[in-house]
């Protein structure tokens, strides 16, 4: 646990910068790892490296390349929403909906799960099928991910798990709270989050 | 307050795995799931299991926010 100049500690780092990105790296890590594990428990398995990697160098790449640097995009994106979250999402969060104004463990871990929902939303709704689908010639991805090649409805739900795990990890991770306990809590307007 | 609050983490979680366990059993396993053409799966089963599972992590999740020391 480390304290910095804000009157905010963070379990990573000393800054809400350093601290999302180490966050949201290890909750991509290990969001990605278990979609890769998915077929494990029955479910339709998530590559997202190779997705990626499919957009930028098309489907008739070598595959490893393409695991690759689909990779680094994902990885990438990965880290740029936890920063977005860390840096805007959870201050907002905590302006707009009173009950998590405090930072508090649960608090933070509410608005991490949150936060995956809202990219389960984005990530069903418009990447899978305006950017997936036509990779594949269209009618592979159904509307807000209700099918995906030979699953239905499944793979919608699956993509939920993942983005939750993603946001779960990110909130626990991503835990701001007040470094003196007594007399400087600031958490009502978010001042030192930033 | 807090025993209320755990048995709410502790609904979502056993909520979880009554999904995961309803649909691990109700669904065919899919022959090939590990092979470049594996069988289409069944969609409730497995959306079930997704569910479940989501339930589950969020549980263990909010229980392990409130065991914080830093709560």
């Amino acid at each position: 646990m480390e304290e910095s100049d804000s009157g905010v500690k963070y379990l990573i780092g000393r800054s809400a910068g350093k601290s999302a990105v180490i966050a949201a790296f290890v909750a991509t890590h290990v969001a990605t790892m278990a979609g890769l594990w998915f077929g494990g428990v029955r479910l339709p398995q998530f590559n997202f490296n190779m997705l990626n990697g499919w957009l930028v160098l098309g489907l008739t790449a070598d595959p490893v390349q393409t695991f690759v640097i689909g990779g680094i995009l994902h990885y990438t994106s990965g880290i740029i929403w936890g920063v977005v979250f860390a840096l805007i999402v959870h201050p907002a969060l905590g302006r707009f909906i009173k009950p998590l104004a405090a930072l508090t463990p649960t608090n933070n871990y509410i608005k991490g799960v949150l936060w995956g929902l809202v990219l389960w939303v984005i990530s069903s709704a418009f990447w899978m099928p305006l950017l997936i689908d036509p990779l594949f010639g269209g009618g592979v991805v159904g509307p807000f991910l209700t099918k995906f090649g030979l699953n239905g409805v499944q793979a919608l739900f699956a993509n939920l798990l993942w983005h939750s795990i993603y946001g779960v990890n990110l909130g626990l991770l991503f835990s701001p709270t007040p470094a003196a306990t007594r007399g400087s809590w600031r958490a009502a307007t978010g001042v030192g989050v930033r | 307050m807090a025993s209320r609050t755990l048995l709410v983490y502790a609904g979502i979680f056993l909520l979880g795995l009554v999904l995961l366990a309803i649909g691990a059993l109700t669904q065919p396993y899919r022959i090939g799931a590990f092979t470049a053409n594996p069988t289409p799966g069944s969609e409730a089963g497995e959306s079930l299991i997704a569910l479940g599972l989501t339930f589950v992590i969020v549980g263990i999740g909010y229980f392990l926010a409130w065991a914080s020391p830093t709560q």
